[in-house]
């Protein structure tokens, strides 16, 4: 592979990403299963950037997983969104930082359908309106939480205690990027990097000291699917095409995966545990799994952050792989506490722990 | 004696100069590289008949010694002014002359086959272009892909850079249909161990014995022919190419592994023929090649009267297409400059 | 009624389908085709005859509940389709007709009303910590397990504000800002959406033998979640 060729395409896709001032718009998912990771994100942006970002405990969801499983309909969801926005307008805010990535393709393409269909935008303006007496406008700016981390990535570089090196070895630790379908796959330009070879993770595992791994199944959805995980009879689409992308990126034996998308981490973190338990099937070296990270748990690592205070215990596969590769030391004693080193019971693992 | 400036020395520009030397016209061929031929320079051998691309050169630059016509190599068009009904053009080194008419013979271009950023093109290590095989042919090297072995697996992608949106061309190159048929023949005759396939979409065999080289590509040769689009190509660890496509007539995705993937680069008008519209003044179509003002009676026309057009210039055309309508420019010029 | 007019009315249809020229890029790096009998080729194919048979077809069987709208499909299409669009925008009138309780597939939208739907407009977010019933969610595994019986603790040590007032990750939405939501799914039809589907999956469940028993055919519902009749995927 020829590296100035993906320096070439990286070049014909660099998208504007605000430089301060973001009204962050949480993640449903991102919520529920790496809450720290937002928490992580926040943290970076404010103390480590000095950056300014707000949030509004009035917004909701954006309703996308709703919306991509079909019961939600094109008008509601372009009204909720319109009502996001109008809560960032109210704020004397103009640049979006989105947490998650169908909240991000959704974002962008109603934008998109607003500017192809401006009677779209009427009708949408009418609704809120009519439904919650407020206007707004279109955001200037719309980034995904993980544009800001790449914009910065030198920045968080210049402050880190821990490098993506094998302290063992001396050697770049080998991570394994996923970038979410609805990232840059609907609307390339919008996507650092674009759609075929997306630069906004690789950017940070470089910089960061690693090295990317690119397999054949990269671009591969990771089989979320919405309705083809959400209904219980379907999830073997699910399960089979993560199972495709672990085959295809099991021969390069990489220390990490690290994800762009909220849902994509979860799936891949579970489906490993999923097909040991069914096929006896590890991915990882010695048995274990691959550790699955968000890009903000990665960031945090990488600034020394402690990872149970980020979260990283609500993993089913093991990230310790990772963090003993990394040189970060950690109380495993503490991995499973509550607040306070408060001890609440520990999972029942079986097998290796993924 | 009227003058005509012709703008290209490709195979367009040498045949409509000769042509027009013989009706008896001062003809003057303005060519930007160091020898005449365009294109044809790199191209080992001809479709349908494998007829040696050097044949033709030879006979152009035949043309070229003997007939009393001037090139001016290593020269582009500056600028040109139309005054009292002539032409003043002016050179990149600095000529200045005066025409009665202009044919325009800036050829095309290949299509950038990295923009096609899917298919990997100059990022994987064995993804490369008919073009690049052609050279391949040309220089007679052996064709080998990783660890020096000669690869088992072959696939020719059929419209990289036409028909397609995303590339921002929508015609057929008109061409890379039998050139697939031509280089997958040629490939199997050196290496009769592999296997080779085509995805195609439609296969344009309209030409004279096109049909008949398709068939014996399937008969004699055993080329395989899938229709089906090639959506993406990844590199694998070994350096082999995993494709996908869907096999559309039986209706189900296709995954394949190959050792060496061979793109078909479409035709673009190319910067030579943008140029020539601006300094000419002349128009586009959508496509980028240049507008005739009509395209069953006047195929030679431009816009602006007493500027020709010839070859592919104007549309993909194949060498044999791009000789006859290089003809037809000289016979269309002599007409013009007899009844002005 | 006319399915294909039908069809045109929906913006996503328009941005969804120009002109089909058959040449499979789409279907070849399909998740769904990879897994299901799934082609979104044909789907596009169909529309694009306008033949209405064909297109009520579609609308009563399962094959466009295969898709999984992960849009990989607009990419590089050469005619600038998007199959994907033309799932969703099927779909949409397969509900707005009640056609959907036909098939398995389309019988599920019912689960995904009752948990993602009730979620969106009462609470505000599409999933909640305590709809991962570890029954329903074996893939949660241990971890799972135990962050779903301890969920208080495990969310309040990493930072979350689960069900609190004021900001952060799980907070409880404010009442004004549901009360506006609600108001939204009145607006724009949301709750038209919600109702055919409990119209018309009522109507099925009972053809089907269910009856509503005083539990709104949570029978009905468990039984469309974990129905499946192995025919689905490619042989
Ligand atoms: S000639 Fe064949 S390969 Fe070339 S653009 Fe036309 S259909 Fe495609
Ligand atoms: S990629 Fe586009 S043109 Fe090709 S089959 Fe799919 S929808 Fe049709
Ligand atoms: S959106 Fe649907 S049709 Fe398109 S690639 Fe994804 S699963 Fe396939």
């Amino acid at each position: 592979m020829y590296r100035e060729g993906k320096i070439q395409v990286w070049q014909d896709y660099q998208k504007e990403i605000a430089d301060n001032h973001y009204f962050y718009v949480r993640s449903c998912i991102r919520q529920n299963f790496f809450p720290g990771s937002e928490q992580t994100f926040l943290k970076i942006v404010r103390t480590e950037l000095g950056k300014d970002i707000v949030e509004n405990p009035h917004h909701t969801t954006c309703s996308g997983i709703g919306y991509h499983a079909d019961i939600v309909p094109f008008d509601t969801i372009q009204t909720i969104v319109a009502r996001q926005f109008a809560l960032m307008t109210e704020a004397g805010y103009h640049n979006l930082a989105i947490s998650c990535i169908t909240s991000f393709g959704i974002y962008n393409e109603i934008i998109e359908t607003w500017k192809e269909f401006p009677s779209e935008l009427e009708k949408v303006r009418n609704c809120l309106k009519r439904a919650t007496g407020r206007e707004f406008e279109v955001p200037l700016n719309v980034a995904h939480a993980g544009d800001i981390i790449y914009k910065f990535r030198e920045n968080i570089a210049a402050r880190k205690k821990f490098s993506l090196i094998n302290q063992h070895t001396g050697k770049p630790l080998k991570i394994v990027e996923h970038i979410g379908c609805h990232y840059s796959k609907m609307f390339p330009s919008k996507g650092v990097g674009g759609a075929e070879f997306p630069y906004v993770l690789a950017g940070m595992i470089e910089s960061w000291g690693g090295e990317v791994i690119d397999y054949p199944e990269r671009r591969h959805c990771c089989g979320f699917g919405f309705r083809q995980y959400l209904v219980m009879s379907n999830r073997g689409y699910s399960v089979s095409n993560s199972r495709k992308k672990f085959e295809s990126m099991e021969p390069y034996k990489p220390d990490a995966i690290v994800s762009n998308c909220p849902g994509c981490p979860m799936f891949m973190d579970r489906w490993q545990y999923v097909i040991e338990e069914m096929e006896g099937k590890t991915y990882g070296e010695n048995g274990q799994g691959i550790p699955v990270l968000t890009y903000e748990e990665l960031a945090g690592l990488v600034l020394g952050y402690n990872p149970w205070d980020m979260g990283m215990q609500m993993h089913q596969t093991n990230v310790e792989p990772l963090l003993d590769k990394m040189g970060i030391h950690y109380d495993p004693d503490l991995k499973y506490a509550g607040k306070d080193g408060k001890l609440i019971g520990k999972p029942m693992m079986t097998g290796c722990g993924c | 004696m009227k003058h005509i400036v012709i703008i290209g020395g490709g195979i367009a520009g040498i045949e409509t100069a000769s042509a027009l030397t013989d009706t008896g016209h001062w003809v003057t061929v303005i060519e930007k590289e160091a020898q005449v031929g365009g294109k044809l320079n790199n191209w080992s051998c001809l479709f349908p008949t494998f007829t040696p691309a050097e044949k033709i050169i030879d006979e152009l630059q035949d043309k070229c010694r003997n007939k009393d016509f001037s090139i001016l190599n290593k020269t582009e068009v500056r600028t040109i002014h139309r005054q009292n009904g002539k032409f003043s053009i002016e050179t990149s080194n600095d000529h200045k002359l005066e025409a009665d008419a202009i044919v325009v013979a800036t050829g095309y271009e290949l299509f950038d086959a990295r923009r096609k950023e899917e298919y990997g093109y100059k990022i994987y290590d064995h993804v490369i272009t008919s073009a690049d095989l052609e050279e391949l042919f040309k220089t007679g090297n052996d064709i080998t892909v990783a660890e020096g072995k000669h690869p088992k697996r072959i696939a020719f992608v059929h419209c990289v850079g036409s028909r397609d949106e995303k590339s921002g061309n929508h015609y057929c190159s008109k061409v890379c249909c039998i050139t697939s048929v031509k280089q997958a023949i040629e490939l199997k005759k050196r290496l009769p161990e592999a296997e080779i396939y085509c995805f195609y979409m439609d296969l344009r065999m309209y030409g004279k014995h096109f049909e008949e080289l398709y068939r014996e590509a399937q008969e004699k040769y055993d080329i395989q022919f899938i229709r089906g689009r090639l959506s993406e190509a990844s590199e694998k660890i070994n350096k082999s190419l995993l494709i996908k496509s869907e096999d559309t007539l039986s209706g189900r995705p296709l995954k394949m592994n190959v050792d060496l993937l061979i793109l078909l680069a479409g035709m673009e008008a190319g910067k030579g023929t943008a140029a020539a519209s601006e300094t000419c003044g002349i128009g586009c179509e959508e496509s980028g090649f240049l507008k005739t003002t009509d395209s069953f009676l006047k195929s030679n026309f431009s816009e602006q009267e007493g500027i020709f057009l010839a070859g592919s210039c104007t549309a993909p055309m194949s060498v044999n297409d791009t000789i006859l309508h290089a003809r037809s420019a000289a016979m269309e010029v002599n007409g013009w400059l007899r009844s002005h | 009624m006319e399915l294909y007019q039908e069809l045109t009315r929906d913006v996503r249809f328009i941005e969804g389908l120009k002109s089909c020229m058959n040449c499979g890029i789409c279907t070849a790096i399909c998740p769904a085709a990879e897994f299901y009998d799934y082609d979104p080729r044909i789907i596009a194919a169909i529309v694009q005859s306008k033949d209405e048979e064909r297109i009520e077809e579609l609308l009563k069987g399962d094959t466009i509940w295969y898709c999984g709208e992960c849009m990989s499909c607009t990419t590089r299409c050469p005619r600038g389709n998007t199959p994907g669009l033309i799932i969703m925008a099927l779909r949409s009138l397969s509900q707005e007709l009640g056609y959907f309780t036909e098939s398995e597939k389309g019988r599920q939208q019912l689960a995904i009303k009752r948990v993602i739907g009730e979620n969106i407009v009462y609470r505000g977010y599409c999933v909640l910590p305590e709809n991962l019933v570890p029954e329903l969610h074996p893939e949660q595994g241990p971890v799972g397990l135990w962050i779903y019986e301890n969920r208080d603790e495990v969310y309040e040590r990493v930072g979350a504000n689960y069900q609190g007032d004021g900001e952060g990750a799980l907070r409880k939405i404010p009442q004004e800002a549901m009360d506006e939501i609600y108001r939204i799914f009145e607006v724009t039809g949301g709750f038209g959406r919600f109702d055919k589907i409990e119209h018309f999956s009522k109507i099925k469940a009972e053809s089907m033998g269910f009856t509503e028993d005083g539990d709104d055919y949570s029978d009905y519902v468990k039984y469309i979640n974990t129905n499946n009749n192995g025919k689905h995927t490619r042989q």
